[in-house]
């Protein structure tokens, strides 16, 4: 890609995430607040303090992994909106074994659920999965629904199957402190967030040295042509979808065990881990170090969310706010062609003759 | 009997929001539009009613508050998914995000956890018809029900006939067939897909009035479950026809009623009944698919 598409595709993140808090602003004046030192508190409580920034870090952990799951489904043309369901699936069975398999020592569990997970994980996209492969039925609707249908079911199991009844609210019981990603530096960061940096990496290098990179690319891109230079497109699906739900799985599993500890109804958040993927993806255009980037800012949106509401008489769901904001922004180009870069250029005097790519 | 009768009750009651959102789909359906904002929409709907029912409490104003807030969010879409030429998956889910995210900050706010309007119920406007009342049976199936339920049955006709039978119907399918032709022709492409839009918007935000007043009598953020999507599903099997997408919005609230009214009688496994619509839903839009797969008959793999 050439400077100015870079340029501009920074331009086309950067316009909506200041449009967002702009509407976001006007929301926190809704609530009697001056939004200029509501943001500043957010930032300096979760960017400019050391304490404060181990706590993006960790609230990013998860996001980076549901943001790479739902970036990759979108790079290859699906649109797999399930990964709520895998991350919830996960959460929950990882939380039952992290119980009754407490005896076993940490280096054997840890590794042993976060692989569990990743089995759910996959295990809750199949089906979505096979269907749009073989019988190409859309993904977006079934996954969709299938949230509602694993919602249920997932509370229904914490609610009678599961439940510790020694605790007064929906719970399972709490995993053991084997299971437990154990907290660094005395601050809430923990092995988890490298864990998700380990699958950064990863991904980086699939998108760009491997085979299967470039194949996601070129489904995503053009699917008659892919099945015309030989990929696979039945199982090609298959294999992204299952990376998707098994990338849903291990945030799940994570978080478990770096944070939630015991599945309750709120295990996710507000509105969901995996939701907040979707954004993130959006955010990161689909590059897994703008997906990485992303993650962290948007960390740092949500612990800072947790500190306005503790410090200031906004309430913490304004974060929800500006995401849909955000959303909807990002669902546009802001800068087509080149035109305004055109303007920008004619300022700098510099003589570039610009393609279309990129735009 | 008893059974019978009560699960066809809540039928007619439970199909009717999926029906209006169904039909309210079907206009951005055949602009060629796919609009996953049905759920927001009717979220906003019921939002506006139930904040214009809580502080001011006037029933017409309530309806023409859903209507609005129908306008405005459909005209959001359109501009962001039309106008800026967005991707309108995208856009459609922010607005079911907006939406949701703008009732949890407003419950927030006003300290709350729902916003009743049970007691607005006494107001609401419940059509008795004399004649139907008599009937054994069928009368207590089909009469005494709160007036958008009608209008949910009525507008299978009234969207058949707006699609179908008049000037700006025709315009409507062929922008969406085929926008050249369209624009070959003459026609102004994206006027005629945002009157599209909004006329749909306004159907879907009806829905989120139904459910909040007639059926639930408070407003939350969860009020819809998916409603919105399950109509997509339905537009999908019935292909955009009003009649027959409708018919499966009446199955799939035949499955809501079973599953309501299994759970009261079975009891604690009641929350895995409640994931029975959800299943069939995707039960039926596989084998829809798969039979339809069959029928084309290709040799490779194809996208639609």
């Amino acid at each position: 890609m050439d400077r100015d598409g870079r340029i501009m595709k920074v331009l086309n993140v950067l316009l909506p995430v200041f449009l967002a808090l702009l509407f976001g602003a006007v929301f926190i004046a809704i609530a009697g607040e001056n939004p200029l030192t509501t943001y500043a508190t957010l930032v300096q409580r979760s960017l400019f303090d050391f304490r404060g920034l181990m706590q993006t870090l960790h609230f990013a952990a998860p996001l980076i992994l549901t943001g790479l799951a739902i970036g990759i489904s979108f790079k290859a043309g699906l649109f797999n909106l399930g990964v709520e369901a895998c991350l919830l699936m996960s959460g929950l069975f990882v939380a039952v074994l992290g119980f009754r398999l407490g005896h076993l020592p940490s280096p054997v569990l840890i590794p042993l659920l976060l692989g569990a997970g990743i089995l759910v994980g996959i295990l809750t996209i199949i089906i979505p999965a096979l269907l749009k492969a073989f019988f190409n039925v859309s993904e977006l609707v079934v996954t969709l629904l299938m949230n509602y249908a694993v919602i249920l079911l997932v509370m229904y199991l914490a609610t009678y199957v599961f439940r510790d009844p020694s605790r007064g609210y929906i719970s399972t019981h709490v995993i053991s402190s084997n299971a437990i990603f154990s907290r660094l530096f005395g601050t809430r960061l923990t092995l988890f967030f490298f864990v998700a940096l380990a699958v950064f990496v990863l991904a980086f290098v699939i998108y760009k040295y491997m085979r299967l990179g470039y194949e996601m690319n070129a489904l995503g891109k053009n699917l008659q042509f892919s099945e015309a230079v030989g990929i696979n497109v039945r199982w090609k699906i298959v294999t992204i979808m299952s990376i998707s739900g098994a990338l849903g799985g291990l945030a799940g599993a994570g978080w478990m065990m770096s944070h939630a500890y015991a599945y309750t109804p709120w295990f996710s958040t507000n509105p969901g881990l995996g939701w907040e993927g979707l954004l993130i993806s959006l955010l990161g255009s689909e590059s897994p170090l703008g997906i990485l980037i992303a993650a962290i800012f948007y960390g740092a949106l949500k612990y800072g969310g947790y500190t306005i509401a503790r410090y200031t008489s906004v309430p913490s769901e304004i974060i929800g706010v500006i995401q849909a904001f955000l959303i909807l922004f990002l669902s546009i180009q802001f800068i087509r062609r080149h035109r305004l870069l055109d303007r920008f250029k004619g300022w700098f005097k510099t003589d570039k003759s610009h393609t279309e790519e990129g735009a | 009997m008893d059974f019978l009768m009560s699960v066809l009750e809540s039928t007619i009651r439970f199909a009717a929001p999926i029906i209006l959102c169904t039909l309210g789909g079907i206009f951005t359906y055949k602009a060629n539009i796919i609009n996953i904002g049905l759920e927001g929409i009717m979220l906003f709907g019921g939002f506006a009613t139930a904040l214009i029912l809580y502080f001011l409490g006037f029933y017409w104003l309530s309806v023409l508050g859903a209507v609005m807030a129908g306008v405005l969010v459909g005209l959001l879409f359109c501009y962001f998914g039309i106008t800026r030429k967005g991707n309108f998956i995208i856009t459609g889910f922010a607005i079911n995000l907006l939406a949701m995210s703008f009732g949890f900050y407003t419950l927030a706010l006003l300290g709350r956890t729902d916003i009743p309007v049970v007691r607005h119920r006494a107001t609401m406007i419940r059509l008795d018809f004399p004649l139907i009342r008599d009937i054994p049976y069928l009368g207590r199936l089909l009469n005494n029900h709160p007036l958008f339920t009608y209008v949910a049955y009525f507008s299978i006709f009234i969207v058949f006939v707006i699609l179908y039978r008049t000037r700006f119907g025709v315009h409507l399918r062929v922008t969406g067939e085929s926008p050249e032709a369209a624009k070959a022709v003459g026609l102004k492409v994206d006027r005629i897909k945002y009157i599209g839009v909004v006329i749909g918007s306004i159907f879907v935000a009806l829905a989120g009035f139904n459910v909040t007043l007639e059926h639930l009598g408070t407003y939350t953020p969860v009020i819809t479950a998916g409603i919105g999507f399950i109509a997509i599903a339905a537009i999908y099997c019935g292909r955009g026809s009003p009649g027959a997408s409708s018919l499966y919005a009446i199955l799939f609230g035949l499955m809501r009623a079973l599953s309501v009214r299994l759970s009261l009688m079975i009891g604690a496994v009641a929350g895995l009944f409640q994931a029975l619509p959800y299943l069939t839903v995707i039960i039926i839009l596989a084998v829809v698919a798969i039979i339809r797969n069959q029928r084309t008959n290709v040799r490779s793999y194809t996208h639609e």
